[in-house]
């Protein structure tokens, strides 16, 4: 009981998780006042909001399922049944769209996530520790950098085999060197700062000392760059799934939907139509979001 | 300056040596096999190992790659033991047959074949005809008492016999599968490798890359040069206006539309464009078929659509480029002087801002040239394009190893070379900026 008497004493210190989540807090405040200072990225952001809600409320908003085929009504307009018309298969487009949302808001930012993984890994020891670890690194990401992004993931998607899983693959591997050279930019920066000197000093681990001390300084351009990447990512899953290198097909997703419909477009204009509609209409939302937040924090700059 | 480029050029040697490395080994390690691919759905698992076998396939992978790099005619010398030369004449339909001989004791150009178990020797007569000759005596005897014989085959290909056990061997042609008896028990396909001009044979195509691609990189190139040369002009104008009015009504709609136009997806676009342009106006074809070499000339409306879609993406990134530069000169000191001093704004415009504000978008239009490359692969797709993007696409699908290597190399130096001529161009227009 003492114990507890005296804890209430003295202020507390706060944990660890209590300063981690009032550090996400603030950073959570920050960029939604960034966002709401620019009109481009409150349209965008709109935009994208509106994408997530049919994506999180697909069977609550769609009659039938994206997968269930119907022969008598094949290649139909849109009427009341079907809203957005029905694809060659008879499936109703409008719920192939919804779905298809789930399919495209998911891949994309998971994607984003490894590739910032991957590019965290390689960028902070490259540009913290220099010398050949950078050497090496560098040349690496050069020669993958060089390489022009829509091939590379052509052939580990044509070697891998079309699947969610590696298209996630794909581009996280093409996303990651643009990533690791920006963190290893940053890291060269920051490491020079007294609070890493200090750091050291107190005998901290290099490991952590990356982690604790100058990741999360960097995170300013990081989530400016993330957001981008994020809308790369949605183009080029689009991308992917219009040549045929997506998801397979009975899945619902907006490339795949706009090749198989593309070359019904003289029966049936609608399945082709919807999904691209959808793809530029998502593309733009979060572009516009993105730009408008790294057009804010570039005056803040 | 000099240094810096030829350290550049081994860069980018490194850089291809190293994608090509990667390229085989995913190729390698991917499921499925070009022998299937080329054979179909239908044909029978000793049709297909006999394919394999006759390309070369069951090889080990790295004498794989050192062939296709370095050749394989020394390999298929060393174990024929006689000199190998090359002949390219016209043959059927085929302007340049690429055939490969031994050359024997006397000077002749020779191949072999088994008939009934008999080895015979085809002598090259100069006006191109073969003369049979019986070789029976050429058999070797190796250490486990087979007698074996290793020449080259009348498909050219360095072919290992052995006297008595004929192989089977599966060929498809145009007109059906031709099976034969009396066959090599081992192939090596020759070739003179990439360094030293031949890129391989495209298995797809049955034909060299270097002839299939050729073509190909003429289609893309006019493709590029024509959205391009449509592309930057309106771009920069656009930008100009944009940057120049920094906040107004104008610079606003400029810079959403030109995001809206680098954002959208080429394929969204350009099957957009094909919507109305092909569907519902029916004034330009949505299509580019290519029925003779020169159709592109003879039909110009059949690059309208392709090159406006590939147009499109490149003027959005570019205006942006373009204006944020702009705006960044207008702010900066010398231009508030240059208007301090009393100049006009036309003369503060043209003096001094165009010249600075252009360095950025030449050197950004140069760097991204891997980003329109990856545009006009899928511009290329949209429209069934006959270019080099295309060609690459169906190339990774079929596992069609040597081409996608071609392609890669090709895109490579392309991507390279531009960047290396955008910081030349950028160091020229730049005093402040020294490579050494």
């Amino acid at each position: 009981m003492t114990t507890a008497d005296s804890t209430t004493d003295r202020p507390r210190m706060p944990s660890r998780l209590e300063l981690a989540l009032a550090g996400l807090w603030a950073g959570l405040r920050e960029l939604a006042e960034l966002v709401w200072s620019s009109p481009t990225a409150v349209v965008g952001l709109a935009i994208v909001l509106a994408w997530v809600l049919v994506a999180i409320f697909a069977p609550f908003i769609t009659a039938h399922s994206p997968l269930e085929q119907d022969y008598l009504t094949i290649n139909k307009g849109p009427s009341t049944e079907h809203l957005l018309g029905t694809d060659h298969l008879g499936r109703d487009v409008w719920a192939r769209v919804a779905y298809g949302a789930r399919t495209i808001l998911s891949l994309g930012p998971i994607s984003v996530l490894v590739a910032f993984l991957l590019g965290l890994t390689l960028g902070l020891p490259a540009g913290y520790y220099r010398g050949r670890v950078d050497e090496i690194i560098m040349r690496v990401l050069d020669a993958l950098m060089a390489f022009p992004t829509i091939l590379l993931y052509m052939i580990i998607i044509s070697a891998l085999g079309a699947s969610a899983f590696n298209v996630v693959i794909a581009i996280a591997v093409g996303g990651a060197p643009g990533i690791a050279r920006l963190v290893r930019a940053l890291t060269m920066d920051i490491r020079t700062r007294e609070y890493v000197a200090a750091a050291k000093l107190r005998g901290d681990h290099d490991f952590s000392i990356m982690v604790r001390e100058i990741l999360p300084n960097c995170r300013g351009p990081l989530i400016v760059d993330l957001l981008l990447r994020i809308g790369y990512a949605a183009f080029y899953i689009g991308t992917l799934g219009f040549l045929g290198l997506g998801l397979p097909p009975p899945t619902p997703d907006w490339g795949g939907m706009v090749q198989e419909g593309y070359s019904r477009m003289l029966a049936n204009v609608w399945p082709v139509l919807s999904a691209t509609l959808a793809i530029v209409t998502l593309v733009i939302g979060l572009n516009l979001f993105a730009d408008g937040v790294r057009e804010e924090s570039m005056r803040y700059q | 300056m000099a240094r810096y480029i030829i350290r550049r050029m081994l860069t980018m040697l490194l850089t291809m040596l190293i994608v090509s490395v990667l390229v085989f080994a995913i190729v390698e390690i991917a499921p499925g096999n070009v022998a299937r691919n080329i054979l179909g759905a239908y044909a029978t698992p000793e049709q297909e190992a006999s394919m394999a076998n006759q390309l070369g396939l069951t090889r080990p992978v790295h004498l794989r790659y050192l062939s296709w790099l370095f050749g394989s005619d020394w390999q298929a010398a060393a174990v024929i033991g006689l000199p190998l030369r090359q002949t390219v004449t016209a043959q059927g339909l085929v302007a340049n047959s690429i055939q490969w001989w031994a050359v024997d004791e006397n000077g002749d150009l020779a191949q072999w074949r088994v008939e009934q178990g008999q080895l015979v020797k085809l002598v090259r007569q100069p006006d191109g005809a073969t003369v049979r000759i019986p070789d029976e005596r050429a058999w070797r005897t190796e250490a486990d008492g087979q007698e074996v014989f290793w020449g080259v085959d009348t498909a050219g290909r360095a072919a290992k016999w052995v006297k008595g056990q004929g192989g089977t061997e599966y060929r498809y042609e145009y007109s059906g599968w031709i099976k034969s008896t009396d066959s090599p028990a081992e192939y090596i396909p020759i070739s003179k490798g990439l360094f030293r001009g031949e890129a391989g044979l495209s298995l797809r195509y049955k034909a060299p890359v270097s002839e299939v691609i050729g073509r190909r990189i003429g289609n893309s190139f006019i493709l590029a040069v024509l959205a391009i040369l449509f592309s930057i002009p309106i771009a920069v104008s656009l930008g100009l206006i944009a940057g120049l009015n920094e906040g107004k009504l104008v610079d606003r709609v400029i810079s959403v539309g030109g995001l809206v136009t680098a954002g959208s997806p080429d394929f969204a676009t350009g099957i957009l464009l094909i919507m109305v342009f092909a569907l519902w106006l029916k004034v330009l074809p949505g299509a580019t078929v290519l029925t003779t070499e020169d159709a592109i000339f003879r039909d110009p409306r059949l690059l309208v659509l392709p090159v406006l879609t590939a147009s499109l993406v490149e003027i959005g990134y570019v205006l942006r480029i373009t204006r944020a530069s702009v705006v960044e000169v207008m702010n900066s000191a010398y231009v508030r002087t240059a208007i301090l001093k009393g100049l006009s704004y036309r003369q503060v415009v043209v003096g001094h801002v165009l010249r600075n504000a252009m360095l950025a978008p030449i050197t950004v239009i140069m760097l991204h040239i891997n980003w329109f490359i990856g545009g006009l692969v899928v511009v290329e797709s949209v429209f069934g394009y006959p270019g080099l993007g295309n060609f690459i696409l169906n190339a990774a699908l079929y596992k069609d190893v040597y081409a996608i290597e071609a392609g890669a190399m090709v895109l490579i130096v392309l991507a390279v070379g531009t960047q290396l001529v955008a910081d030349i161009i950028y160091s020229l227009l730049n005093p402040r900026i020294r490579y050494a």
